[in-house]
């Protein structure tokens, strides 16, 4: 059977993706953040899961203004990195898992989660540079990906309830697919951050640090944020925080942790990072 | 949690310096963004930087709109219904950092408001609510 083994919560800023591709992830500003990656990168490499199902948002790439889709995931045999206007990041074609992404699409239709299925789409920074992140710069990414982008642009967006929860149904749908497959859950965006008018570059590190401590443990208590709380404490943007809780939600009722990084400033971004496991 | 959407919507204007892209501005900007969207194929680009005029002849703007483009007045255009991920289509092919585009939001220029980042960011104190002061 496969089995959900772990979850990684990172943020995605495009310029991390850029430090990459540039050969800078070591230099005096991005080194710091890189850093707080090594200690990922090592236990990935020996525990590579075979699946990743990645939680991420388009950035107006492979949706325009046209089709919103509020949770869709990516049933198709591979996914193109996107063009987003400079040309595609120098990065491998994700290849997907289409007998799981299927399997788990199915399922969360019949436990009442409408989702969009996509079969082709281009996937931007929000997807690949998570996996730059946690895998550097192979010619091949080392994992399937199945990827499932959620709408944190146009409001309303998702509420965290519903992202643990459709996380508690992944999991449900993971469990019953028969082959044996060790799956990770990842969950990025955020920390705060505000791209937007006047009060752009609110930045709030104790708010980011309360957040990552409620998604250790058996605490139920980030369900019940408002959106108008991620609003008002970590900017406009800092709403993405609600796809880290489908990750938290795929790993039941309570974790353990194994590795955390937050770093001030990537950009106009906190940079926040959680490597937890599942536990009994 | 609220389930009225009136509620919902009507905390979003108690923010400082912030324009939630809600419904009313998705409507508001449609033709906008997908203007926005165009810029992302290169040969587009190619006709955009050729003659800006001619390009927005092409697309149903206001004429706020379409003088806030040229104008790269991103705050207006936020007004105008732009959402930044669609924007960022006009300060990426203009060869400008996201970060340098977002200070033009700000009351500050480039550097100092990097240098803000550098320093922790803007700090949530005072900046949470506009009736509240907190």
């Amino acid at each position: 059977m496969a089995r959900i083994t772990a979850g990684i919560a990172s943020s995605h800023v495009p310029l991390l993706g850029v430090a990459v591709d540039q050969g800078k992830s070591r230099d005096d500003y991005f080194g710091p953040i890189f850093a707080g990656y090594d200690w990922t990168r090592e236990w990935l490499a020996a525990s590579t899961p075979d699946v990743v199902l990645l939680v991420y948002n388009d950035h107006a790439s492979a949706f325009d203004a046209n089709i919103i889709p509020t949770f869709a995931i990516g049933c198709g045999e591979r996914f193109r990195p996107a063009d987003e206007g400079w040309g595609p990041r120098p990065v491998p074609e994700v290849i997907g898992h289409p007998d799981l992404a299927w399997h788990i699409a199915q399922s969360l239709i019949l436990d009442d989660f409408d989702m969009t299925i996509i079969n082709e789409m281009d996937v931007d920074h929000g997807l690949t540079v998570p996996l730059s992140m946690m895998f550097g710069q192979p010619a091949a990414w080392p994992v399937r990906v199945i990827p499932l982008a959620v709408n944190v642009v146009t409001y309303p967006v998702p509420s965290g309830n519903r992202c643990w929860a459709l996380g508690e149904a992944i999991a449900r749908a993971v469990a019953s697919f028969p082959d044996d497959l060790n799956v990770q859950v990842w969950g990025t965006g955020g920390m705060s951050h505000q791209l937007q008018g006047p009060r752009a570059g609110l930045l709030n590190r104790e708010w980011d640090n309360r957040f990552m401590d409620l998604l250790i443990g058996d605490s139920q208590a980030a369900r019940a944020i408002p959106h108008i709380e991620y609003l008002r404490e970590t900017g406009s943007e800092g709403i993405e925080m609600v796809m880290w809780l489908i990750m938290r939600g795929a790993l039941g009722a309570r974790t353990r942790l194994r590795h955390r990084h937050y770093h001030i400033p990537c950009s106009n971004t906190a940079i926040g990072h959680l490597v937890l496991e599942p536990t009994e | 949690m609220t389930h009225d959407i009136h509620a919902y919507l009507a905390e979003f204007d108690d923010i400082p310096g912030t324009r939630v892209y809600t419904a009313k501005r998705a409507r508001a900007g449609y033709q906008l963004n997908q203007f926005c969207m165009s810029l992302m194929k290169a040969e587009n680009r190619e006709r955009w930087k050729a003659g800006e005029d001619d390009y927005l002849a092409g697309w149903a703007l206001s004429d706020d709109q379409k003088a806030a483009v040229k104008a790269r007045d991103y705050n207006r255009l936020l007004d105008l219904g732009g959402n930044i991920y669609f924007l960022a289509k006009i300060f990426s092919t203009d060869g400008i950092s996201f970060a340098e585009a977002v200070s033009t939001m700000t009351d500050m220029d480039f550097p100092t408001y990097r240098q803000m980042m550098m320093n922790g960011g803007r700090p949530p104190q005072g900046n949470r609510s506009i009736k509240g002061g907190w």
